[in-house]
């Protein structure tokens, strides 16, 4: 297995409580575009009962939509034609992963914020979490996606 | 698919306005770029992309707006965008897009923007 990892320097202070009541969430999503909402309402809702402030939602929000753009548009579905994304609390982070069946597809265009090409996703998505990891087999696909709770955001929703 | 849509109409005699509402994602960002290039080839230079009706908008979108506002640059023409979604501002903000596409809080703003560059 090959893996790639891009690490983002913490730039806020870690939280120092677990939210204790997160519960794991487990979806498949059938491999169509029109299926984006759902995963973006279902990272959305993790996100708020795991106590994100509402940029750090949205901005998770964004780097997960990209992940699952790109299972849809350059991955390839199980037999049931559908790809996967978990989330899951470690610590002070969300954790989402997204994984399809299919080889990695390099993307063929810079990530340059300039150009009117697509490519940009891999450079929201690092840019907006707090770690990035690949891993690519032959057959699997997966993005990882790590966010930091600011350490703020349970002493405001308490 | 969530509610999206996309309505037009010219202001000033020759300011195309495109008035997007609803999440622009790779779903439907295609459909907003077509509208574009339509226009474009038919003519149109000036034009306003609002999105104050938007909800997400994702890195698809996002590159239909950039390809947009080359196309038009190269022609001669400009586009300008309104937005006063702070979260959308915010992305914009985190990853220096600010310095591609200018984005403005109202409408007023944004064809002020527009005269200007004419």
């Amino acid at each position: 297995m090959h893996s790639l990892r891009w690490h983002t320097p913490p730039e806020r202070e870690r939280g120092t409580e677990q939210a204790e009541c997160f519960s794991s969430v487990e979806l498949r999503l059938p491999a169509r575009s029109s299926e984006l909402k759902r995963a973006r309402e279902c990272v959305s809702e993790a996100a708020t009962e795991f106590n994100f402030d509402p940029k750090a939602s949205y901005e998770f929000v964004f780097a997960v939509n990209e992940a699952v753009t790109n299972a849809i548009k350059h991955g390839s579905p199980d037999r049931d034609g559908t790809i996967g994304l978990s989330i899951d609390a470690e610590g002070d982070s969300l954790v989402c992963s997204v994984f399809d069946c299919g080889p990695f597809v390099a993307p063929t265009t810079q990530a340059d914020m300039k150009s009117d090409e697509g490519g940009r996703g891999f450079a929201f998505m690092s840019a907006l979490t707090d770690d990035l990891e690949l891993s690519v087999e032959p057959d699997a696909t997966v993005v990882r996606l790590r966010k930091r709770r600011t350490a703020g955001a349970l002493v405001r929703n308490a | 698919m969530g509610y999206f849509d996309i309505s037009e109409r010219v202001i000033e005699g020759d300011v195309r306005v495109f008035s997007v509402a609803g999440d622009v994602d790779f779903d439907v960002a295609p459909q907003l770029k077509r509208r574009i290039i339509s226009r474009i080839e038919a003519g149109d230079r000036q034009m306003i992309v609002d999105l104050s009706a938007a909800g997400f908008i994702d890195s698809t979108a996002i590159g239909v707006l950039v390809g947009a506002l080359r196309r038009l640059s190269d022609a001669g023409g400009s586009l300008v965008v309104v937005c006063d979604n702070e979260d959308v501002r915010s992305i914009f903000e985190t990853v220096g897009l600010e310095s591609v596409i200018t984005l403005h809080r109202s409408h007023e703003d944004a064809f002020a923007a527009l005269a200007h560059t004419a």
